[in-house]
């Protein structure tokens, strides 16, 4: 061998090694960047290195105006096992099982699943768990580290066993003003949003923005968690002592009567305000999945709002208004009841089918006359007659903020369904259906100098920390403030001539009973019927006005008999609980 | 003569191991505050990890007990506990009315302050606790050099 082949073979050896390398160099670089390890170094980015959350704001507070908590949110946990990290199965399965009553099997496969199959999923096996048993599982960790370690085997341990707390939906009052509220259907953790009444409504404000945050497991890499507001809380007109007590007055008058349903609606005519709203069947909104039981279908969750009926008798205090504001006809204006009046070629009847003789306008309405009252229609004529109604918002929504609310449009001359007899019987609250707040909400502009304010429930919210009062808003002024205390004067005159069942000692009161026929398949044909009574006061300084309406009561047929004795309940209770001294005593007090 | 001038071969190893010493422990140096100053970001990091979940967690317990305070202040267990006390609803013959001059009632609820002008918002954690030490130098740098740019 010469020394140059023996370089040479170096020269080989080496240009071979030098090749390799390279080759090698090359496929590293090529695997380094090619689709698949990109691919797998942002799964192991996305797995190990950071952690994806969504932060679900806390759903905002609902107060009554005094700050009382009607709806808020309750701690509860989800209650899982961490296979790799068991120690001890069995200790998991017997204390989860009688803990939390589930199946023993069930989680002793869950806890066994890293040792037998490999499993390191995470498995759920509760949620919604109460404190009160995640306290039970707290107890038995302390006290199994306490017991001295066994000689054999594993000592009974829960590691492996996890409990994240979270926030669900809860309603201190229970079923207190469940029909305003609505309900959070708070087992969905993922889509749950609010259903009927506020929660409806403002689901939007009181849900909050979730935010989407990423956090580096990098703990020299640590970011600051955003900032979640939690949603915004709502503070209510509603007076939770006054709808407690329309409540319970509710209750009451459903057994007396034996009403299929009764509701109570308590404004303040000056700012639209709604102090109760009261009606049944009552609902518990933390037990919420009972709702198909409690509403069957075509039954309504707040009839206040939602159901329309006629009103019958009520109604002729908006035509009697609209009369007197165009002028048409003046409290004293005569009236010769000869107990039948024909309009548009059929005949109409007083209630009780009797001839009342001679009568001026506060008569018409002490007496409730049907044919007084058609003649007033008539004499107002149609085109008035239905302006008047639709400024009163008979057949327009009325603007509550609560959802759900219903509208029936009022047939007016021109429309296929309209017929002359319709302006008769309309005048006194027949073929014409209104909902118990629109009801309320015309007439308040009676006790409001003509004003008609929009009704609402939500007095304020906070939002980020601060409060925004909302202003009652106007609607429209529908009567000359005029007209508006001739009404009210009328009717105050007519419930004491009466001396009806509504009066409360001390105070003076203005109001109207209604007693409306349901219709039926055949017409006006059934006995049942629909009794109200609207009333507000003091009359001087109305600082309420109450609607009452008892649906199909058995015990008489009559508005008068039935719902002034409710309204007159009512009255008491709410000059006790807002404090309003009698007339005489606020007068002393005006004028020292 | 070019013997007198050359250093003894053991003379430049020193020197040679000296220099290399000298580069080590500089090297060693740095490596150590910067592996101090990396554990004392961790260790902060952990403990800000560790507070945000505390943090989270009163939360939860704020609104907790918010909501139990209100079912032991509910009107249905007012009214018992009233009722158990021997109180009963007052009637309007029990109500004697007084005038105090000045009162005007009460009023609804304030339960946070009004609207006020936007406050810019401002994190909680200082750029210093979300810096490595290397951007530290190299922002000190850059700012440095920002600051004589601007004076030329």
């Amino acid at each position: 061998m010469t020394p140059s082949s023996g370089i040479w073979r170096l020269y080989l050896i080496g240009g071979i090694f030098l090749v390799l390398s390279m080759l090698i160099i090359g496929q590293m670089i090529r695997i380094q960047n090619s689709e698949h390890a990109r691919e797998l170094t942002d799964y192991f980015a996305n797995t190990y290195n950071q952690q994806v959350r969504v932060i679900s704001p806390e759903r905002g507070n609902i107060y009554d105006r005094w700050g009382n908590l009607l709806a808020g949110n309750i701690e509860v946990y989800e209650v899982g096992i961490s296979p790799p990290q068991v120690i001890n199965s069995e200790t998991i399965a017997r204390d989860l099982s009688s803990v939390l009553e589930v199946d023993y099997e069930d989680i002793l496969k869950a806890a066994q699943s890293y040792v037998r199959e490999g499993n390191e999923q995470y498995f759920v096996v509760k949620d919604f768990v109460p404190s009160e048993k995640i306290q039970q599982l707290e107890e038995k960790i302390i006290e199994y580290k306490e017991m001295p370690r066994p000689n054999r085997g594993q000592p009974p341990s829960l590691v492996g066993v996890h409990w994240v707390p979270h926030l669900i939906r809860s309603y201190p009052e229970n079923s207190l003003a469940a029909n305003i509220l609505g309900f959070f259907n708070f087992f969905d953790r993922q889509a749950g949003r609010g259903f009927f009444g506020l929660e409806e409504q403002y689901n939007y404000l009181l849900a909050g923005a979730k935010q989407r945050i990423v956090i580096p497991m990098n703990p020299t890499a640590i970011q600051e968690f955003p900032e979640v507001p939690p949603g915004s809380s709502l503070i209510l007109t509603i007076d939770r002592e006054i709808q407690a007590a329309m409540e319970a007055i509710v209750d009451q008058t459903i057994e007396e009567s034996g009403s299929e349903s009764v509701t109570i609606v308590v404004m303040d005519p000056e700012t639209g305000e709604i102090l109760a709203m009261a009606t049944n069947p009552h609902f518990n909104p933390n037990e919420y999945n009972t709702y198909t039981e409690i509403f069957p279908p075509g039954s309504h969750f707040n009839r206040a709002v939602s159901q329309l009926y006629e009103p019958g008798s009520v109604f002729k205090v908006f035509t009697m208004a609209a009369a007197i504001d165009a002028g048409v006809v003046q409290a004293d204006t005569p009236f010769l009841d000869t107990g039948a009046i024909e309009v548009g070629g059929i005949w109409i009847y007083n209630w009780d089918r009797g001839a009342w003789g001679p009568q001026d306008m506060t008569g018409c309405m002490q007496h409730s006359l049907n044919v007084c009252l058609a003649w007033v229609a008539k004499e107002l004529g149609p085109t008035q007659f239905y302006q008047y109604l639709q400024n009163f918002g008979i057949g327009r929504f009325s603007g509550i903020d609560l959802a759900g609310e219903q509208v029936y449009p009022v047939s007016q001359p021109g429309d296929p369904t309209w017929y002359p007899i319709n302006l008769g019987t309309n005048s006194f609250g027949q073929g014409v259906a209104a909902t118990p707040i629109q009801m309320i909400s015309g007439v308040a502009a009676l006790a409001n100098d003509g004003r008609m304010m929009t009704p609402h429930v939500v007095r304020a919210y906070i939002q980020d920390g601060q409060q925004y009062n909302v202003q009652p808003r106007v609607l429209r002024q529908v009567l000359k403030p005029e007209t508006a205390e001739i009404m009210t004067e009328m009717l105050a005159y007519a419930l004491e001539e009466e001396a009806s069942s509504a009066l409360v000692e001390g105070y003076r009161f203005a109001g109207k009973t209604g007693t409306g026929q349901i219709p039926g398949p055949g017409g006006y044909t059934s006995s049942l019927t629909n009794a109200s009574f609207v009333g507000w006061g003091p009359v001087d300084d109305p600082k309420f006005i109450i609607y009452v309406w008892l649906e199909k009561p058995q015990t008489s047929q009559w508005g008068s008999v039935v719902a002034a004795p409710v309204f007159q309940k009512a009255a008491s209770e709410l000059v006790v609980l807002m404090k309003l001294p009698p007339d005489e005593i606020r007068r002393q007090f005006a004028n020292p | 003569m070019i013997q007198a001038y050359r250093q003894a071969p053991w003379r430049v190893q020193l020197q040679w191991i000296g220099a290399f010493l000298l580069i080590l422990v500089t090297v060693m140096l740095i490596a150590g505050v910067y592996l101090f100053v990396s554990a004392q970001a961790a260790s902060a990091g952990t403990r800000i990890q560790r507070l945000e979940l505390q943090r989270e967690n009163l939360n939860i317990q704020i609104a907790d007990l918010r909501t139990q305070n209100a079912l032991h202040n509910s009107s249905l267990i007012m009214g018992e506990r009233a009722e158990e006390m021997g109180f009963r609803p007052a009637t309007q013959t029990d109500i004697v009315y007084i005038q105090v001059p000045g009162y005007i009632g009460r009023s609804i609820a304030f339960l946070a302050p009004p609207p006020s002008p936007p406050v810019r918002p401002t994190g909680l954690l200082k750029p210093a606790f979300q810096q490595s030490l290397w951007e530290w130098l190299y922002q000190g740098v850059f700012q440095l050099s920002e600051i004589q740019g601007g004076r030329q």
